[in-house]
């Protein structure tokens, strides 16, 4: 096939961009038709380039480097090939759920640009090819945003910028180091010791690629967008394409770029951030209130297990981690579109105001819990499966506390699930949402679809990591050792998996616990761990935006500025204003004496100056 | 036509054509409108004719005898090719724009005799080969900026004018000691005759203060956010078209084409420039008027482009006269929208506006575009020359200038957001319509150059390495 090829899923869906948003908003059935047709051909490309699996374009462009150039091979186009595949959903989704959307030109519009860039990121074979993508989905994001319409939306859409901005102007920063020492900026052709120097561009490029994945303290603005932004979104872009996008660059960065060892410094800094995302933004899922904010949490919550795993370096617990992405694209995805079901039938997701939804919406309800059970890590669910290899990597590093934070992590993953689930679909009808059915087709097909996926991927698991974890963990190896990570996978009976089943077994105690304590509210579940003394506290800090990395890093940015206005910018003028004018009109005054009227004077001064002038220009022409 | 007519027809077309716009409006004001739009749009072409003889690479020098050593000498190379080209087409579209803008006011006549003007001594001060004609420009240049700040001639206004004007001229005059330092050491004011020669810092330092001044660098920028009391055409056309992209052109024909500097002095200008970015920045985070938060912006970005010029490795330099084109279309975006805010609210306080987006959609979203645009976002024209600038920053080994560059454009993406949230988003407090067809088409225009410029970079790039590799020629 032809190496031009590799531009079609770069090209096609920009056009379509265009063409979607030219039509007229009156048109619905052929947009809608269009859409979703050009995202199947999204997802035949994404096919037809996965079987092909080799191949790499190259021309230039900028000169010095700067070259436009692609490359396909097993881990990008597996990436590519999930990015089409959860384009079509979301897209199919779209087709009722935005439906009578305002702004619904636009929306396809920033939906498929989102898309073309994401897979030129992907492809992509050179630094500035690839920053120019990846920071270019910013804008798509910063739109998508927008067309939430709520009050706040533009506030968190700026939000989104900004963060998105910081991470990927470190990226560019750590792109340039990479290129000032090894004199190259191709893709494949760098591999670094991450050390010195190195060891800078390794955590700037990591900024970069975390913080597109949505990982502490780079994730403040996903809980704000779950609240702002339309839900399609949210399941479009942080629960799948920035995980996908960020855990593939992360996990390039940690096994091509550099040379990541098991507990190296660098391998550190990942597990800790890794560590501490996942705990830190569990508790805060565990206290939720809103459906969509609850999922948020987690979004970000997961991405602790990617990194922890990819962290470790082990090459069971990177295929972990790599594993979890996609699973957990799945799941969240899943999740989210049953919240969109839900908020698309009763118009609300607050816990409080749902309950007993599962009579009247029997899909979404087994779609969800399909979904929570699966990022619970529950037996035999693909959440299981990848998370299991991450607990193996993390305890093979010899750091035993980070298994530990991953497994206090999965406790309070499936309280809170337990406490959304039982909230909206079981218990008691609530009386405060009028009788509903279940959503149409196109919305539940989706939901369906990564619920079934969730099945395939955990009971059928060597069929995803045969064809693609493998693969892209095989080159790294130690020399003659064989990787089978299918075998024995979903063995029950193993230390680790037992300590897991603990985990849930735990879970299911706090939640009848609460629930009990709460009078048999479902969604006071969590209230016992969210009143303990201290986490109290802390919580009511987080709620204030303490921790908020966006909130304080904004004040700081203004106050620095008012500094530089204050004592450097305001002190410069004033001496040009005051200064220099009295200096000006000492002399002014000064000279004013000189013109005392008189005949004498004004010819002395005239000879005077004569004289000078002369004598310059003598000196001059010496 | 041969190239060297074409300069120079270049020069005095708008250079005596502005001389008969008075004459045009004693007829009538229609005419006077056709002939500066006519004029301009003979500038904003003729450039275009070069691109050829550009791409050729390599320069054509034409020189006239004159008397004392005076020499009239024009460099026609890639560089001043795109200088040209650059400045012309943005003047250009500001005449058009001024139609709309300034059709209700007076002293219309030397409104346009200035303007057009103004591009005619650009266009002599890009293509000069000498000294003394760089400095005759420089400040027929200052002349005409002078009455344009001061159009609206109210007390106040005229004050800041006389500000602008006594600071740019004071550094001037001390630049025009720089150059006779340098006449005393070489005995010529020939650029082309003094290619390679080592000049002492002491030159360095008095002609750092005319550019500096002129393109508005910490510590000699306050007049820029002074002079917004012009009519916001003139602003557009001082901060994106001519006058502050005056200073880092120089720098490139002296302190690069030209003439060997000190190292310890482009060390200086390296720092001074990101910390000109930085202090500026905050200023435009501070403000509220909104000419004043776009005035601070283009110092902020100014010190970019000396930035990249004054590291001279290829990546830098290319990437800073990228930025002279990509800085150019989006700010002179960013000030017509601004104007047409300003002329529809008849408020300039960002505070007091809001919800504008609702009255005026092409407005704020060639507004939003140029200010995506000016943060060095991808797509958008404004990423690529950022990056450059940045990563050869990097390369040259100025690792705490990069990052601190970096830092500004963090800065920048603040506070431009913030002006365009509070301008355009929230609860409408002053509604009024889009103006005419002539502004909205402009700034339409220029947002949509912004996108291509991006998309279509290797174009514009193709020249810009060109030139890059024309004036670094001492790296070879």
């Amino acid at each position: 096939m032809m190496a031009t090829t590799l531009l079609w899923p770069i090209i096609f869906p920009a056009v379509m961009a265009i063409i979607l948003f030219l039509i007229p908003a009156r048109i619905k059935l052929v947009r809608e038709v269009l859409a979703v047709l050009s995202s199947v051909v999204m997802l035949y490309l994404g096919f037809s380039l996965f079987l092909l699996k080799n191949l790499s374009l190259k021309t230039n462009w900028l000169g010095m480097g700067i070259n436009f150039d692609f490359r396909l091979y097993q881990f990008s186009a597996f990436i590519l090939l999930a990015l089409s595949g959860f384009l079509f959903l979301i897209v199919l989704y779209s087709t009722i759920k935005m439906k009578d959307h305002p702004r619904i030109r636009e929306y396809y519009a920033y939906v498929f640009l989102a898309a073309a860039f994401s897979n030129g990121a992907v492809l992509a074979n050179n630094f500035v090819l690839l920053v120019f993508f990846w920071e270019a989905i910013l804008i798509t994001t910063y739109a998508l945003i927008t067309l939430g319409l709520k009050p706040t939306s533009h506030r968190t859409a700026v939000k989104s910028l900004i963060i998105g901005g910081l991470c990927d102007f470190s990226m560019i920063m750590g792109i340039g180091l990479i290129w000032a020492s090894t004199g190259t900026l191709t893709m494949d052709q760098v591999h670094l010791e991450p050390y010195g120097l190195a060891a800078a561009a390794f955590i700037l490029m990591m900024i970069g690629a975390i913080g597109k994945a949505g990982a502490m303290p780079f994730h403040t603005w996903i809980p704000d967008a779950a609240l702002d932004a339309p839900v399609t979104f949210m399941a479009f872009m942080p629960a799948s394409f920035e995980k996908l996008l960020g855990i593939y660059l992360l996990a390039r960065i940690s096994l091509d770029f550099f040379e990541l060892k098991v507990g190296s410094p660098m391998a550190m800094v990942l597990l800790i951030i890794g560590a501490a995302t996942i705990v830190l933004a569990v508790f805060m899922a565990l206290i939720q209130k809103d459906l969509k904010k609850l999922l948020s949490f987690h979004a970000i919550s997961q991405v602790g297990y990617m990194i922890l795993g990819i962290g470790t370096a082990i090459p069971i617990g990177i295929a972990g981690g790599i594993f979890h992405m996609i699973n957990h694209a799945m799941y969240k995805t899943g999740l989210f579109l049953s919240a969109g079901s839900v908020e698309h039938r009763t118009g609300t997701t607050e816990l409080k105001k749902l309950g007993g939804l599962a009579r009247e919406m029997p899909w979404t309800a087994f779609g969800f819990s399909v979904c929570a059970l699966a990022i619970s890590g529950v037996w035999p669910l693909n959440g299981f499966v990848s998370k299991e290899m991450v607990f193996h990597g993390a305890l093979e590093t010899g750091y035993p506390i980070f298994a530990i934070a991953a497994w206090v992590g999965a406790i309070f993953t499936f309280a809170s699930f337990l406490k959304a689930g039982h909230s909206v679909f079981f218990g008691p009808r609530s009386t405060e949402v009028p009788k509903t059915r279940e959503s149409q087709w196109s919305i539940v097909l989706p939901i369906l679809i990564l619920a079934i996926l969730c099945i395939t991927f955990g009971v059928y698991n060597k069929l995803p990591l045969e064809n693609f974890i493998q693969p892209v963990v095989a080159g790294h190896a130690e020399p003659g050792q064989h990787i089978d990570l299918a075998a024995g996978a979903l063995n029950l009976f193993t230390p680790i998996a037992g300590v897991s089943m603990l985990c849930l077994l735990i879970a299911l105690g706090l939640h009848f616990y609460g629930w009990k304590q709460g009078g048999k509210k479902a969604y006071l579940a969590s209230e016992p761990i969210h009143r303990l003394p201290v986490l109290h506290q802390l919580y009511d800090l987080s709620e204030a935006r303490f921790f908020d990395i966006y909130e304080q890093g904004v004040k700081f940015l203004a106050w620095l500025s008012r500094m530089l206005f204050k004592f450097i910018d305001r002190p410069i003028d004033f001496i040009y204003e005051k200064v220099v004018v009295s200096i000006g009109r000492f002399f002014t005054v000064l000279f004013q004496k000189a013109h005392n009227g008189q005949y004498g004077n004004y010819l002395a001064w005239t000879i005077g100056g004569l004289i000078v002038v002369v004598w310059v220009i003598l000196k001059l022409l010496q | 036509m041969k190239v060297e007519t074409i300069t120079q027809l270049i020069i005095f077309i708008p250079l005596l054509g502005s001389l008969l716009v008075p004459l045009a409006g004693a007829i009538s004001p229609k005419l006077r409108s056709f002939w500066s739009v006519l004029i301009g749009g003979i500038t904003a072409f003729l450039p275009l004719t070069l691109i050829t003889q550009a791409l050729k690479g390599g320069e054509i020098l034409w020189s006239k005898r004159l008397a004392l050593g005076l020499d009239f000498v024009l460099i026609i190379d890639p560089l001043s090719i795109f200088m040209s080209i650059v400045s012309s087409f943005i003047g250009f579209l500001i005449i058009v724009y001024s139609l709309g803008y300034i059709h209700h006011e007076e002293h219309q006549n030397e409104y346009y005799l200035m303007v057009v003007m103004f591009i005619g001594s650009m266009m002599g001060l890009v293509f000069s080969g000498s000294l003394v004609f760089i400095y005759l420009f420089w400040e027929i240049i200052a002349i005409a900026c002078w009455r344009l700040i001061g159009f609206y001639r109210q007390k106040d206004y005229v004050l800041k004018a006389d500000k602008a004007f006594l600071m740019t001229f004071g550094g001037a005059v001390v630049m025009l000691l720089g150059f006779i330092l340098i006449y005393a050491q070489t005995g010529t004011f020939d650029l082309t005759a003094m290619r390679g020669v080592a000049i002492p810092g002491s030159a360095v330092l008095l002609i750092l203060f005319g550019l500096f001044s002129k393109s508005a660098t910490v510590p000699l920028h306050t007049w820029l956010p002074d002079a917004g009391v012009a009519p916001t055409t003139v602003t557009a056309l001082l901060h994106a078209a001519v006058l502050v992209k005056i200073g880092v052109y120089a720098y490139a024909r002296l302190f690069l084409y030209t003439f060997k500097i000190p190292a310890a002095w482009q060390q200086a200008v390296i720092i001074m420039a990101v910390i000109s970015s930085l202090i500026a920045a905050a200023g435009a985070v501070v403000e509220n008027d909104i000419k004043r938060i776009l005035a601070y912006s283009t110092i902020s970005q100014i010190g970019y482009i000396f930035l990249g010029l004054s590291v001279a490795n290829p990546t830098a330099v290319s990437g800073s006269l990228l930025y002279i084109l990509m800085h150019g279309l989006a700010k002179a975006g960013l000030f017509l929208c601004a104007g047409i805010v300003i002329h529809s609210t008849n408020k300039r306080d960002i505070r007091e506006m809001g919800g504008l987006i609702r009255t005026m959609p092409m407005t704020a979203i060639s507004f939003l575009i140029c200010a995506f645009s000016v943060i060095g976002l991808p797509p958008l024209g404004g990423f690529f020359s950022k990056l450059l600038v940045i990563m050869g920053a990097i390369k040259a080994n100025q690792i705490w200038v990069a990052a601190l560059a970096l830092f500004t454009a963090i800065l920048t993406m603040y506070y431009l957001m913030r002006v365009f949230s509070l301008v355009f988003l929230g609860e409408l407090k002053v509604s009024a319509p889009e103006k005419t067809p002539s502004m909205v088409g402009v700034v339409t225009v220029l947002a949509l150059f912004s996108v291509l410029a991006g998309f279509f970079v290797s174009y514009p790039m193709k020249l810009v390495q060109l030139a890059t590799t024309h004036i670094t020629w001492w790296l070879r």
